[in-house]
């Protein structure tokens, strides 16, 4: 799961509330950590806390209305969203001017070329580690482990996410081998990979068409500890571009069934690829294997779908997946895509494409070549 | 291509071989006349397709010529109409021999496929007519080292053949295989007369494969062209090395005439029928054949043009040889 800003704040103040404890009686300090949730929602300042912890409030806040409400804000709201997060964000950096999710967010914001707020992240990177890695050393003095261990990471969280949208954005600059440099660190640094850096990697072994090398990175994670168990769209997006690429097309069939077994909603998703706004303090935490999750795998697919020339204007990728997302979706949901429909008619003649809700040789290979993997020699 | 050349060339050594092989000079005496009257010289029903192809390409040349001055609406109705004419030219060269690959080739390319039906068809067409035995035999044939599958009459269509696959997988976004066809042409026809290597750079630019970038570089001397210029400052931007990518930028805005205004003044190109068209070494003509090719990779790195922009001597570039040339600036 991407990083939930509200949960890191709630694990902030927890931690710093039971540090506060440590010198009770442990029973009393029990009974006043059961007061904690409560305060926590309803009187915030009446806990104890640093101004690094009430700036991070501040980013949470700013996150909820940047990343969570903005996307569906009509122009009118979205103006004041974006200068109650603009107030927001400046109040966090005076508070604590080391907030590097508050200066980070508000130079995405005012950053108008990709390449100059890459620019700024690849400059910055160096100086956020230390910064992060001291106040980790910090943390770590803390005397019951487990508090040290937590209190380590959530330090270190500013830094992941750093380096995170550092390779996110190294790919969208068509930096793909910087991608894989900065994701290669990010997991060193934290194999358990909380800021899921993996799927950003994922894409970038895609651009490169680098079969093997997806499939050596995927094979040195370390699963268990990944949030996604069984596979995750990004990964699927990637091999069934690669596929394609290879004109195994029946390969990367094989990646979508994958994905709309997994996801629901997968094959709407994918037929529309609808491009969103990426998160500004992370990739969207939302739940794993959910139709919100491929919106946005879709969306960060962008960058394999819009790719090459075709009728479409979609990108070559991008109009062959839609086409066998339709081929794909049920009759509901063909209902709801009626235009995608049209254009796809348009697109391989009206008495040619048919979809129905059951895929079958009937509706198949329309959309371009024979179920083998073809080569040039 | 040189059909008309490729077709004298063609004929006169099947009717040299038929009397038994003639002297240098005999040769070059043989070649005037079949130059001056092919038809006589035509025998077999390949000739005859190869002959109406020839035709074909440059009745299309010709209708080409004539459409600078149209405005939008007659230069479509003008495309639309000479590569019907053009289909159906080929078409009747394929009635006479169904083997004719060059006019089976500039059949498809000239049929307004989407890319990637065109590729899916191109790839069909080079089973059918097996290329890859073609270039098998020849390479058992052929003494270690010295292959030259271009000096071959009959493996040229092969050839050409597999550059349009390679250029077809570039435009599809297939840059693996469009860098491994365009390697498998140059390894059986070194000379790469077609150009193979110019897609290759491309492709290895889009892949950020600076190894293979740099052998390609130098089996090829490192003799430098308006493609391989750009195709490293593409590479060596996206690679992030940006001191030596401006550096290279600003080589390529020097040394290829009117690179710097073709780059930042991308035009469309004319159809390849059935290859990439031949235009003076770095000249203007040239680059924006290479902007054309390499237009979506330039898009996949969305600040590139920007950057470009903002270097001074090459916005410089631009404006001066707009201005020489009476250019929209």
């Amino acid at each position: 799961m991407a990083f939930d800003p509200h949960r890191e704040d709630y694990q902030r103040l927890g931690l710093r509330f039971a540090r506060s404890l440590d010198s009770d009686d442990p029973r009393d300090a029990a009974v006043a950590f059961a007061t904690f949730g409560r305060r926590f929602a309803q009187n915030r300042d009446s806990l104890p806390q640093s101004d690094a912890d009430r700036a991070f409030h501040l980013v949470a806040d700013a996150t909820t209305l940047i990343d969570y409400k903005l996307p569906f804000a009509n122009d009118e709201e979205a103006e004041t969203l974006i200068s109650r997060a603009r107030t927001l964000l400046g109040e966090a950096i005076s508070l604590d001017e080391r907030c590097h999710d508050a200066v980070r967010m508000q130079v995405a914001a005012t950053t108008a070329s990709f390449e100059g707020y890459y620019d700024f992240l690849r400059q910055g990177a160096e100086e956020v580690k230390a910064s992060c890695e001291e106040r980790g050393a910090e943390a770590a003095k803390d005397s019951a482990p487990e508090r040290a261990q937590l209190a380590a990471s959530i330090a270190m969280a500013p830094y992941l996410r750093w380096m995170a949208m550092l390779a996110e954005k190294a790919v969208i600059c068509g930096r793909n081998r910087e991608a894989l440099r900065y994701a290669n660190e990010l997991l060193e640094l934290d194999p358990a990979d909380p800021a899921d850096v993996r799927f950003t990697a994922a894409l970038a072994y895609a651009k490169l068409e680098d079969d093997q090398g997806l499939d050596a990175f995927e094979r040195r994670l370390v699963p268990t500890v990944h949030s996604h168990s069984s596979g995750n769209a990004w990964s699927s997006l990637a091999r069934a571009s690669l596929a394609y690429r290879r004109r195994d097309f029946f390969g990367a069939r094989k990646q979508l069934r994958i994905m709309v077994a997994s996801y629901p909603h997968a094959a709407v998703a994918l037929a529309r690829q609808r491009e969103l706004p990426d998160g500004v303090f992370s990739r969207l935490c939302v739940p794993p294997y959910s139709e919100d999750e491929i919106i946005i795998a879709a969306s960060e697919g962008t960058v394999l779908f819009q790719e090459g020339r075709d009728a479409l204007g979609r990108g070559s990728f991008g109009s062959w997946v839609m086409l066998e997302s339709l081929a794909l979706a049920t009759k509901e949901q063909l209902v709801e895509m009626s235009d995608l429909v049209e254009t796809a008619a348009t697109l391989v003649g009206k008495d040619q494409f048919n979809p129905s809700g059951t895929p079958g040789p009937g509706n198949r290979g329309q959309s371009g070549g024979p179920e083998t993997p073809g080569g040039a020699s | 291509m040189r059909a008309r050349d490729e077709l004298v060339q063609r004929l006169a050594t099947q009717r040299s071989e038929k009397l038994g092989g003639l002297s240098e000079g005999g040769f070059r005496e043989l070649e005037l006349d079949v130059r001056k009257n092919p038809q006589a010289f035509v025998d077999t029903p390949s000739d005859r397709a190869f002959y109406l192809v020839t035709r074909a390409l440059e009745r299309h040349e010709d209708a080409c010529a004539n459409e600078d001055l149209l405005d939008d609406d007659e230069y479509y109705a003008s495309r639309t109409k000479r590569l019907a004419r053009l289909t159906a030219d080929c078409d009747e060269a394929l009635a006479i021999d169904p083997d004719c690959l060059d006019a089976a080739l500039i059949r498809l390319q000239a049929s307004n496929l989407d890319p990637d039906r065109l590729l899916s068809a191109l790839l069909d067409l080079s089973l059918s007519a097996q290329s890859q035995r073609v270039f098998d035999e020849l390479q058992a044939k052929a003494p270690e080292g010295s292959l030259n599958a271009w000096t071959d009459l009959t493996v040229r269509p092969h050839l050409r053949l597999q550059a349009a696959v390679s250029r077809t997988a570039l435009d599809t976004a297939r840059y693996r295989l469009a860098a491994e066809t365009g390697e498998s042409c140059i390894a059986l026809a070194p000379d790469d007369a077609l150009g193979c290597r110019h897609t290759c750079a491309l492709a290895y630019a889009r892949l950020e494969d600076e190894e293979s970038f740099d052998a390609l570089d130098v089996r090829f001397s490192r003799q430098g062209s308006s493609w391989m210029h750009l195709a490293r400052t593409i590479l060596l931007y996206k690679l992030g090395r940006m001191g030596a990518a401006k550096r290279a930028l600003e080589g390529y805005a020097r040394l290829v005439e009117g690179g710097a205004y073709a780059l930042l003044h991308p035009v469309m190109v004319e159809l390849y029928l059935p290859d990439r068209p031949e235009a003076q070494p770095l000249s203007f003509e040239e680059a924006t054949l290479v902007i054309a090719e390499a237009d979506p990779i330039i898009m996949d790195v969305p600040d590139f043009i920007g950057w470009a922009q903002g270097t001074r001597n090459v916005w410089f570039a631009a404006e001066s040889f707009a201005e020489r040339n009476g250019f929209d600036w």
